[in-house]
């Protein structure tokens, strides 16, 4: 039986294998939510899943993953870079999950946002990346 | 017995025409079982009267292109027609629509899903309903 969430943990360690990015990204990868007092940082969010059934069971799993780099305005982060090495690692990236074969990974739409602190207006955190299409057909 | 899932369903098929084997990466089909009707309206009827003709049986069949299985593919080829046997659900195996059947398939590949596979047959001898 595989296990969806191996393609999460795959994806995660994909990023975090990468001295490249982790040099900008000092503070890691993250699923959904950043550790307390991270200034930068990748964060990987399951933004939409659908299972495509075949008889008997699922044929493949279609996610569309957000993942971005943020950073904090005063954190001196090359957010263009960062954002950069996410699309090389991401964008037809060779993904090994235990039970699954890859179909594809692939961007699907970037973005970039620049958010006001909702505890300080004068603190500005930069977004960018996007969203990644994966799917993984089950072996 | 009760409404089951069409989850469940199974495409089996034997070019050889003796024991059909599960066809993979398949997600419908559908069967078609008319019988054509003749027209014997006669003087002094009130309304049109008709007398049942011959079945017509035929169908289609889809799923995803897997490369671990082409059989469909062969199928389109085949001079001499296979088995195809049709369940609704593998839960209940007994129940089935199975015949010799000729096959056509297409391949729709596109950018934006898996490559799909479709395909129609059509029967090319008796065909029976068990049980």
């Amino acid at each position: 039986m595989v296990d969806s969430s191996d393609i999460d943990a795959a994806l995660t360690a994909k990023l975090l294998a990468d001295t490249t990015l982790m040099a900008m990204a000092t503070d890691g990868v993250f699923i959904d939510e950043a550790s307390p007092g991270a200034t930068k940082f990748v964060i990987i969010s399951l933004a939409d899943e659908v299972d495509v059934a075949t008889f008997g069971g699922r044929a493949y799993e279609d996610a569309l993953y957000l993942v971005k780099f943020v950073a904090l305005s005063t954190a001196g982060a090359n957010v263009k870079a960062a954002a950069a090495r996410i699309d090389v690692l991401l964008e037809n990236g060779t993904i090994t999950v235990a039970g699954y074969t890859r179909m594809t990974v692939h961007r699907e739409a970037r973005l970039r946002q620049t958010e006001v602190d909702a505890l300080d207006p004068t603190i500005r955190w930069f977004h960018r990346g996007g969203h990644y299409r994966a799917q993984f057909s089950i072996t | 017995m009760a409404i089951l899932t069409g989850r469940l369903g199974t495409i089996k098929y034997d070019p050889a025409g003796i024991t059909p084997v599960a066809l993979i990466s398949v997600n419908a089909w559908k069967l078609s079982l008319k019988t054509g009707k003749q027209d014997v309206t006669c003087f002094g009827d009130t309304n049109k009267v008709y007398v049942p003709g011959l079945a017509d049986i035929s169908g289609s069949i889809g799923g995803f292109w897997n490369s671990s299985n082409v059989v469909l593919f062969a199928a389109t080829r085949a001079t001499v027609p296979g088995l195809l046997e049709l369940s609704p659900n593998s839960s209940e195996p007994t129940f089935k629509f199975s015949g010799l059947a000729y096959l056509d398939a297409d391949l729709d590949c596109s950018v934006e899903s898996a490559p799909k596979v479709s395909g129609t047959f059509m029967a090319a001898g008796p065909w029976t309903e068990a049980p």
